[in-house]
């Protein structure tokens, strides 16, 4: 294919005009000679739309859910452009990309609308995430999602949207609206538009705190001690992220950073700046994902 | 960094606006083709473009670039109809989409075939073939290879040479692969077995069959399943087996519940489809064969890597398979209708083997009518995970300068071969 196109390309230039130089010229018309006129009007320039598409990596690119391991490509740290993005990636070892799947609250279909149970099969190591991951099986699909910290294979967990007018006594691993949770409840796996899917909380160890809700709304605190005001209709997991001793391993070497993927920083010395003091901050204000009407409008 | 590469490569004079050309002539905002590489420097996908509006004035007609056969700028591109072949060709076959099939219904069908892992094991499968799973194989089975009649002369010795001959004598290379040594054993014992001809003729009314192709269709709940596929060694015989319970065991199956698994349904990791045959039954053989009954179904572990099964999913394909064979037998027997109660129910055994460790099945068909979940079940005997030895080493395995498994054979079972011996003999002796 690259051949072809190769050989396209350059029969393209030779014949086209433009791409000669003006010094060049006389001689590459010297030696094609009348050929030119004819032959001009019937070339189709350079295609190479085949072959750009031919090793594109469409791996994240599937209309329908799996759950087995996608093989990735590396990207190193560049874009679709082949420029450089981020700093400091490249290498490491050969990692396969597990689909979670982040909205917890997806129905099966013709069951929309009633709480359902799944059973956990799996929870093991997921290498493109600092926390596990646990396998569940319910009805007639299975998925990928974050674990929590005691889930184990064979647990049965809940997942329910409906809230009630009393809060429900959750279980580990369950999910509901936060709405539905009582105050001071630890959560995880955040959504912040209702059915959007979680953003928030995912990383290994780390856990929110429902701390009140106000008319329809709900506020939690994450784990960097902001806090966030959300729909209460928006799904959470009771409970903390698993892999609580992320943050306690040794890495040990410097090498074993390379087999993450992770490049060295570039051993240019730098003065340090303003962040390297401590300081003590105000609290950010409360962040608001509520779409509150204009007041224009009311 | 792509002109100055081409550069370097070819002649400069032709090459130094190679750049600025890009496909048909047009400014592509696509990523720049280096022509060095075969594949493309960026493994990301650019995001999806938005498509471009496209409007259209009515009573205007279009100004494109077709009657000129090739581009110019400021021109429309022409819009063709697609090129539609006037002959047939089958390399370049499209099918149509499955709604306009002949075959296509709007209810699915869940199809198990030889590659699917069911997530339950062996729970599952007994649920979707209402079947009463027993653990270990009935005594007065596995006494048929205790009578010394019925037993190999030299039986442990020329079982020990089979296995070595699997494991060792095979091949020229150091140490044979799983799945040859596995195949190899499996025959061995086969041979090992049909020596017995002289002395038990009707062994000599036996043939296996290859890659015979199976298909069994029934109704579990308000659910339509079907078995394809082409799968395991088939030891198929002229005489059926005979029943292995009375009557009165069979009878009193009724009692007994089916283990459920609630959060998971019975139809998970069964492929399911919409274009299928209903009433698709098929043994794998014509009409007039002259062996009709399935005797025994000998599955070994594939070594494909994209469908390998666990123990318990290998157990329960196992199970799947063997009342596949029995339920298109019966239902060209007794007729698809749903019976309650076979007049005389369908023995099928099976072993399953890895070329170490033995599953052995005997399955009983008792019932067709498999909706509801009360009533008469199915009934199975399995006998898990037997050894015939323990170790076959090529090379001793040596830890801390100490041998602790000797090369050669070690440990050998000789009760495991006594019961494949059995379920070989079950119907001939």
């Amino acid at each position: 294919m690259a051949l072809s196109c190769l050989t396209r390309a350059l029969r393209s230039l030779t014949l086209s005009k433009p791409a000669l130089l003006s010094s060049q010229a006389p001689v590459a018309q010297l030696k094609l000679g009348t050929l030119v006129s004819s032959t001009i009007s019937q070339c189709r320039g350079f295609l190479t739309t085949a072959s750009l598409k031919q090793n594109r990596t469409y791996w994240k690119q599937r209309d329908k859910y799996t759950t087995r391991p996608m093989g990735m490509k590396k990207t190193g740290g560049r874009d679709h452009t082949g420029r450089i993005r981020t700093r400091g990636i490249g290498g490491g070892h050969k990692q396969k990309y597990r689909w979670v799947d982040f909205q917890r609250l997806r129905y099966e279909p013709n069951k929309e609308g009633q709480p359902f149970e799944e059973k956990v099969v799996e929870v093991r190591y997921d290498p493109c995430r600092s926390a596990d991951i646990a396998l569940i099986a319910g009805g007639n699909r299975k998925r990928w999602i974050i674990a929590t910290e005691k889930m184990q294979a064979g647990d049965i967990i809940k997942t329910s949207g409906v809230i009630g007018r009393m809060a429900v006594s959750a279980n580990e691993g369950d999910a509901y609206p936060l709405g539905a949770l009582p105050v001071g409840t630890l959560v995880n796996n955040l959504e912040v538009q209702p059915g959007k899917g979680s953003q928030y909380i995912r990383a290994a160890g780390t856990s929110g705190v429902l701390l009140r809700k106000v008319n329809g709304t709900a506020i939690v605190q994450l784990p960097s001690k902001q806090q966030v005001q959300v729909s209460e209709t928006c799904i959470v997991t009771v409970g903390r992220v698993s892999n609580i001793d992320h943050n306690k391993r040794i890495i040990g070497k410097a090498g074993r950073n390379r087999w993450l993927g992770i490049r060295p920083s570039s051993g240019l010395w730098k003065r340090k700046g303003g962040w390297a003091g401590r300081k003590i901050k105000p609290l950010p204000p409360m962040k608001s994902f509520i779409n509150l009407p204009l007041i224009s409008t009311i | 960094m792509i002109p100055k590469a081409t550069v370097s490569l070819f002649s400069p004079n032709i090459f130094l606006n190679a750049s600025k050309l890009s496909a048909h002539g047009a400014p592509s905002p696509q990523t720049r083709r280096n022509l060095r590489v075969s594949h493309c420097l960026a493994a990301k996908v650019p995001p999806p473009k938005k498509p471009r509006e496209k409007v259209e004035i009515p009573g205007l007609e279009m100004v494109t670039y077709g009657d000129r056969m090739h581009y110019v700028p400021g021109l429309a591109k022409p819009v063709y109809p697609p090129w539609e072949m006037s002959f047939k060709d089958p390399r370049y076959y499209r099918s149509p989409p499955a709604q306009e099939m002949t075959l296509y219904k709007d209810k699915p069908c869940y199809v198990f075939n030889q590659r699917t892992s069911i997530l339950e094991g062996v729970r599952q499968a007994a649920w979707l073939t209402k079947t009463q799973v027993n653990p270990g194989l009935l005594p007065h089975l596995i006494s048929l290879a205790a009578n010394p009649e019925n037993q190999l002369p030299d039986q442990d010795e020329r079982v020990q040479n089979a296995i070595k001959h699997a494991r060792f004598w095979d091949t020229t290379e150091p140490r044979p692969r799983k799945e040859k040594y596995s195949n190899t054993l499996l025959l061995n014992l086969l041979h090992l077995c049909a020596s017995l001809q002289p002395t038990h003729p009707a062994v000599g009314r036996r043939i296996l069959a290859e890659n015979y192709s199976l298909a069994a269709t029934w109704k579990r709940g308000e659910d339509l399943f079907q078995i394809r596929g082409q799968n395991g060694l088939l030891h198929c015989s002229m005489d059926p087996l005979p029943q292995i319970c009375g009557e009165q065991e069979v009878l009193e199956t009724s009692d007994r519940v089916l283990e459920s698994f609630y959060p998971v349904s019975p139809t998970i990791d069964l492929q399911q489809v919409s274009v299928y045959k209903e009433e698709m039954n098929y043994t794998g053989f014509r009409g007039e064969y002259p062996y009709p009954h399935a005797h025994t179904l000998y599955f070994l572990e594939t070594s494909d890597p994209n469908c390998q099964l666990r123990p318990e999913q290998f157990r329960a394909k196992m199970i799947m398979f063997t009342f596949g064979n029995a339920l298109a037998r019966a239902h060209k027997l007794y007729g698809t209708q749903p019976h309650s109660l076979l007049e005389c129910p369908i023995t099928v055994q099976a072993v399953g083997t890895n070329g170490r460790i033995f599953q052995f099945l005997v399955f009983q068909l008792n019932t067709t009518d498999l909706s509801g979940d009360d009533g008469i079940k199915n009934q199975a005997w399995l006998d898990e995970d037997v050894e015939l030895y323990d170790f076959a080493k090529v090379r001793p395995f040596i830890k801390r300068k100490e041998v602790k498994v000797p090369a050669g054979l070690a440990g050998y079972k000789p009760e495991t071969f006594s019961k494949f011996l059995a379920l070989y003999l079950h119907g001939a002796a």
